[in-house]
């Protein structure tokens, strides 16, 4: 019986693997900040955009991935140490902001009017990288009693902006490229530098990927001078602080 | 037996058994992957606790409001001819079919702070998004039209001689509605809300929409699990074992109501019997 189903499922996937089977285009599991980015700097890449967690999470569920790019250092990290994919390098950074509708029915102005009550304040989920350096700079700046104020927790960065911009959030903390991508929508209000957490975009290749030469082929390109200027044209910071 | 009714049956036998298996595999294993003691002890973390009880008080009120405004609806449906009543069914039952993602869509164009009705409620002082209420309405949104659809069924096939038998021995119209036609179609209006309650108990993709997802607030067991994935997928299994079981209980709860209930009075269930 295992046998026959597993033939079938063999059979399926190979029905169905004209979707996979094209060695020059690499699937490309990356950051949903990444959504704008990436597919002008390989148009021909297939893309999964999404919480770094989450794509980490089905990398390790063993998702036909290729190459992997996180919102931050520890994930693929952790995936490297596991042995899930090569050691990562930084290959952009990027800072965050504190995004309020255009309409800014709260009138909020500045990170610390975030403190008042009744704020509708969504953040990003526990695990999801913004989110964890949401809470670095609430730290930083001895705001985390805006916590009470969180209406919700998304699971990446796209939806945060989505709930803000929409008008169905008060406030919520992004980085500063995804503000950038509904400017009529939204405002960004600047977060001090002093504040603002080490936000370190890490790439790796997927260990189990079959299409290694096109995956490397890939992180190339983002490390390459025309990759990082893309990067740069969308407001993501150089890749070595200067 | 030819030998090509035989390979013919040989086939049949082969493409059922493989059927079973594909969708048993998937439940069973949710089951096998963490010893059992495991998933039980993963129950009782605090995350899972306060998604439970998110779940069970929404679920509890969305399905009282169903049952309070839903039977009447029915009702209506099921004894009134009218000219577009089939088209009013027929939107009754849409969010049936609907995508979720397309219901919390529709639910935030509403009732969200910019939506349709958004200015009205907000001048209330009730604003619906992140809030339980948003839960309880995405629940009873995608949940209801099961419960409609199914007593619009039962109340259609109450015997008519019965409720004019009732009416010309002096009951009035309430009286032969609580003492006669709701106690023949108590059993299918039963199996029609278990359905219901199974179905909101999963939703998932309008609530992530529209109420967002804040634990021990807007986080029920779907929402908790969708999350716990990337953090920590055995209590995703623990949480996906304890729906499997609840979903199993609310199945069989269904099929024993429909094995009581003579069948002129659940015609038209749409879902096969065990017995």
């Amino acid at each position: 019986m295992r046998v026959v189903l597993v033939a079938v499922l063999a059979a399926v996937l190979v029905g169905t693997a004209a979707a996979h089977s094209d060695a020059t285009r690499p699937t490309v599991y990356a950051a949903a900040s990444l959504t704008d980015a990436f597919p002008k700097i390989a148009p021909g890449g297939r893309y999964s955009f999404g919480g770094s967690n989450a794509l980490a999470a089905q990398i390790r569920q063993g998702a036909p991935a290729d190459v992997f790019a996180s919102a931050n250092m520890t994930l693929p990290q952790k995936l490297h140490d596991d042995g899930f994919c090569s050691q990562p390098v930084v290959f952009t950074r990027n800072k965050l902001v504190v995004i309020v509708p255009s309409s800014n029915p709260a009138g909020i102005r500045s990170v610390y009017d975030l403190r008042r009550h009744g704020i509708k304040l969504v953040l990003a989920a526990q695990g999801v990288p913004v989110g964890s350096y949401t809470l670095q700079v609430l730290r930083n700046m001895n705001l985390t009693s805006v916590l009470k104020n969180v209406v919700s927790r998304e699971t990446d960065v796209r939806e945060v902006l989505a709930k803000v911009a929409l008008g169905e959030a008060d406030a919520g903390f992004v980085y500063s490229t995804d503000a950038r991508t509904v400017p009529k929508k939204v405002r960004a209000l600047k977060i001090p530098a002093w504040a603002q957490p080490k936000v370190q975009y890490g790439i790796c290749v997927v260990t189990a990927s079959s299409h290694k030469p096109a995956a490397r082929a890939f992180v190339k390109r983002v490390l390459s001078t025309a990759g990082q200027k893309i990067l740069l044209r969308y407001g993501f910071l150089r890749r070595v602080k200067r | 037996m030819s030998l090509r009714r035989r390979l013919l049956v040989a086939f049949a036998f082969a493409g059922a058994a493989l059927a079973l298996a594909f969708l048993l595999l998937p439940v069973a294993a949710i089951f096998l992957r963490v010893p059992p003691g495991r998933l039980l002890h993963l129950l009782t973390s605090p995350v899972v606790i306060d998604a439970l009880v998110v779940s069970a008080k929404t679920s509890l009120i969305a399905q009282v409001l169903i049952l309070l405004l839903g039977t009447p609806l029915a009702y209506f449906l099921a004894t009134t001819r009218f000219r577009g009543r089939g088209a009013l069914v027929t939107l009754v039952e849409l969010p049936l079919v609907l995508p979720p993602a397309v219901a919390g869509l529709g639910l935030l164009a509403a009732f969200g702070r910019v939506g349709l009705l958004g200015s009205t409620v907000d001048a209330v002082g009730l604003a619906i998004p992140f809030t339980q209420t948003a839960v309880v309405l995405a629940v009873a949104f995608v949940a209801s039209p099961l419960y409609i659809r199914q007593a619009i069924a039962v109340f259609e096939a109450v015997d008519p001689d019965l409720i004019a038998a009732s009416r010309t021995l002096g009951a009035g119209s309430m009286r032969t509605f609580f003492r006669v036609v709701l106690p023949l179609a108590r059993g299918g209006l039963a199996a029609g809300e278990a359905l219901a309650f199974a179905r909101g108990l999963g939703e998932l993709g309008a609530t992530i929409m529209f109420a967002g997802s804040l634990r021990g607030v807007t986080q029920t067991l779907p929402l908790a699990i969708y999350e716990q994935f990337s953090l920590n997928f055995d209590t995703a299994l623990a949480m996906g074992a304890l729906l499997v079981v609840v979903s199993a209980v609310l199945l069989v709860f269904l099929k024993v109501i429909l094995a009581w209930q003579p069948s002129r009075l659940t015609s038209g269930f749409p879902f096969a019997r065990s017995t």
